[in-house]
């Protein structure tokens, strides 16, 4: 009914080794990376990767490198309405609600993969030297990440509607949470997401970068669209604050 | 010994003969002259609590009707309004120690005015105490005088101020209240208790105390939306709505109804005095504790939320965590009367005793009482759900909650089989994602009242009443709770029993009936997500 820290250690805990899992084995197969190439193995190849071999790409291979790197950096922000549906939901059927939500999830950031991959193949292919392309997803990135429209996104995420509890509705609603869900996670995400994929080297440094970013930004509360920097700033107050806590102890005096 | 004392607004009959409301309306006076941008107004100590500054139509503070006439403009710098506004904690574990530093504050503005007006050094902020003795139910009459003694106007007065028939008669619907305001026996009495004083939980759920505990659940910074805690739903919310109530006309609704307003009437304080009283005389209690926690001690700016933070009166500011507002005694205040309102509760094994002894299970009674050591399991669970949101007309609405057959056996089971190392069941009705933008409203809830048996006929069907207050702000989709609404839990535990005593807990559905007071208006437009029934037991 509410918040319950054994409750919801029973979701983050399975959702971060998840998380880490994805991680793992991106760390030990770096080329996973969606559009990464093997040219990139060694971190050190300038060259863009050439048309021919972007397009003898197996759409297989692309998909299961789009789904490990959304699994690595997106499960973490997932805890919230995963906790949400584990609450909601009868004890026999959270497992298959979560399922349903999920999948709801998963068709709306396999849909904007369909679109970005290609796009991304076709700029890469057509740019020519890659640091245009760079350049150009820095200031997409900018621009959306301080926008109005990019809070609104933000806000959406927080949204925990009533479920339906039994039968099929139940899962329908599952599944219709998650696609909102994922709408407005991809709303505010995909720009952010198309960075490491453009980027010339050091892919797997900005998906942890963009992925720290992604969880920070998720732990703000909702406020009101407008042009705004945003950044980790909540994550970075919250390891200041402790570090003062653990620091000084408190002795202000709250007299008359 | 303290050196300000916190005195019953009653005192003195209520009138501007209590010295205490004399001098504490002529600084509101010399606060409400001052500018928005001011930190020591009238309006920016409004405007820290919530505000509607910028909005355009009621509830924006433009369009409220005056006396007071209340200014949109000169706002303060961006950065001064973020730090200081918007702060107050509601549906929160913070929500006490919140507002107890930010009565501390309001109190030493107050008392540096009336110093400069004349008045004393020792001036402390009175109380409301509406569970009183005779008609203390009543507002103070010296806020509903138009003019001061002086012949001057009165800044405790307050047109926007409708009370629970909307005829501007303010009291509150206490036991003693409403049986002198007969209501409409087809509607609810919804009565403001003090029950709460009973729980010994401030956060959390046990024998004696409901979730999500006297105090409210865990939270981070928490300024509007999610679950009330127990004082906070019943007395405060409810004091809130009926105070505030709607206007005549049923358009807009009294300023103490919405959080966004409420601070601009004078008499929020003292309602908040009480509360924080209250608080004061549940901490007296040994057993009642405040949470020893560290994320409620430091407050949510220790998880990197927004600081509390008050101005002070020479313009500095400061910031406060719950830690520091722990008790009277570190804060050199206290209050004239700290009397146990009702009586202590029974500790946890003597309800787990006499709840056995009614389910039949004697024997495990008298074994808890000879000191059997108790298991308690904590495990929740969902039972039962409506299907479809249940839009709210103006006399209430009925839903059907449908039970699922292998939790509501669960829930049969455990009370069949009650036994001191397996404890019965408690039941809990949870209103999920009610949303709207009326706050000035109050349902009863009852579970299977019998088609066409009046409400107050059945008080043993009543699982509680809850009070709207903050379900605008909850419902705004860019509002700090994503447009999620509130939530309310009602204890159905013994109405589950007494259910399961007359074998009628076999049914496919429970039946909820939701009742107000007073009709609500029209174009209150409330709607609950959901009505579910949750189990907690092992």
């Amino acid at each position: 009914m509410i918040y319950d820290a054994q409750e919801f250690a029973r979701v983050w805990k399975p959702v971060l080794l998840v998380s880490a899992a994805a991680w793992t084995l991106l760390l030990i197969e770096p080329s996973a990376i969606p559009l990464r190439g093997s040219c990139f193995a060694s971190n050190a190849c300038a060259a863009p990767p050439s048309r021919g071999m972007l397009l003898t790409m197996s759409p297989t291979s692309v998909g299961v490198s789009w789904t490990l790197m959304l699994v690595a950096m997106m499960a973490p922000v997932l805890i919230q309405p995963l906790y949400h549906i584990r609450l909601r939901s009868f004890a026999r059927r959270r497992g298959r609600s979560i399922a349903s939500f999920l999948a709801g999830y998963s068709v709306i950031w396999i849909a904007l993969g369909a679109v970005l991959v290609p796009t991304e193949v076709a700029a890469k292919s057509f740019a020519g030297e890659g640091y245009l392309l760079v350049a150009g997803a820095i200031l997409l990135a900018f621009v959306w990440q301080f926008s109005p429209i990019k809070q609104r996104c933000l806000n959406r995420c927080h949204a925990h509607p009533a479920l339906a509890a039994f039968g099929t509705a139940a899962d329908v609603s599952a599944f219709q949470f998650g696609i909102t869900h994922g709408i407005w996670c991809a709303g505010s995400c995909w720009v952010l997401m198309l960075l490491p994929m453009v980027l010339v080297r050091e892919h797997l440094a900005a998906m942890a970068l963009v992925a720290a970013l992604i969880f920070s930004e998720r732990l703000e509360p909702p406020r009101r669209p407008c042009w705004a920097y945003r950044c980790v700033g909540k994550a970075t107050r919250m390891v200041t604050a402790q570090a003062r806590l653990r620091l000084f102890a408190s002795s202000e005096s709250w007299r008359h | 010994m303290a050196t300000f004392t916190r005195a019953n607004a009653w005192n003195n009959g209520g009138t501007f003969s209590n010295t205490d409301i004399l001098w504490y309306a002529k600084a509101v006076g010399a606060m409400q002259a001052r500018t928005l941008n001011a930190t020591s107004s009238w309006w920016f100590f409004a405007a820290m609590h919530g505000q509607y500054v910028a909005d355009n139509g009621f509830p924006g503070w433009g369009f409220l009707p005056a006396p007071p006439s209340v200014p949109t403009r000169p706002q303060p710098p961006g950065s001064v309004s973020g730090l200081y506004w918007d702060q107050c904690q509601h549906q929160s574990w913070y929500f006490l120690p919140w507002h107890r530093g930010y009565l501390l504050a309001l109190e030493a503005q107050i008392r540096a005015d009336v110093v400069n007006l004349g008045g004393p050094s020792t001036w402390a902020l009175p109380y409301w105490n509406y569970f009183g003795p005779a008609n203390q139910f009543n507002i103070p009459p010296a806020f509903t005088q138009k003019t001061l003694p002086d012949g001057s106007s009165n800044p405790l007065f307050v047109t926007a101020r409708y009370g629970p028939d909307g005829d501007g008669n303010i009291y509150v619907p206490t036991p003693a209240g409403a049986q002198q305001h007969p209501n409409d026996p087809n509607l609810a009495p919804g009565i403001v208790t003090q029950q709460c004083m009973a729980n010994d939980l401030y956060t959390g759920s046990d024998a004696n105390t409901p979730p999500p505990g006297f105090g409210g659940p865990t939270t981070g910074f928490s300024h509007a939306g999610g679950t009330s805690g127990n004082v906070e739903n019943n007395p405060h919310n409810l004091v809130h709505v009926y105070v505030g109530g709607n206007a005549p006309d049923g358009q807009t609704y009294g300023l103490m109804s919405d959080p966004g307003i409420a601070a601009l009437d004078p008499i929020f304080y003292l309602h908040h005095a009480n509360i924080d009283r209250m608080w004061a005389v549940w901490n007296l209690t040994p057993a009642n504790t405040n949470p020893t926690d560290p994320a409620w001690l430091s407050g949510p700016a220790a998880a990197g939320g927004r600081e509390f933070v008050m101005p002070k009166p020479d313009g500095s500011s400061s910031v406060y965590t719950p830690q520091q507002m722990n008790g009277l005694a570190q804060l050199n205040y206290t209050y004239d009367d700290l009397s146990q309102v009702i009586p202590a509760p029974p500790s946890g094994l003597v309800a787990v005793t006499e709840r056995l002894t009614k389910l039949g299970a004697t024997a495990a009674a008298k074994r808890i009482k000879e000191g059997v050591l108790v298991t308690t399991g904590k495990n929740t669970e969902l039972v039962g759900a409506t299907q479809e949101p249940i839009p709210i007309k103006s006399t209430g609405a009925q839903a059907s909650v449908k039970l699922d057959t292998a939790a509501r056996r669960k829930v049969s089971a455990s009370l069949a089989n009650a036994s001191e190392t397996a404890l019965p069941d408690r039941v809990f009705l949870n209103l999920e994602n009610v949303q709207g933008t009326h706050d000035a409203a109050e349902l009863s809830v009852y579970i299977n009242l019998p088609d066409g048996s009046r409400p107050s006929d059945h008080p043993e069907l009543l699982a509680g009443t809850v009070g709207l207050f903050g379900l605008r702000s909850a419902s705004l989709k860019d509002g700090k709770h994503a447009g999620q609404g509130l939530n309310f839990i009602l204890d159905i535990t013994k109405i589950v029993d007494a259910l399961h005593l007359q074998n009628a807990f076999g049914a496919d559905s429970l039946k909820v009936k939701l009742v107000p007071r007073r009709a609500l208006p029209d174009q209150a437009k409330i709607t609950i997500g959901r009505i579910s029934i949750y189990r907690e037991g092992n």
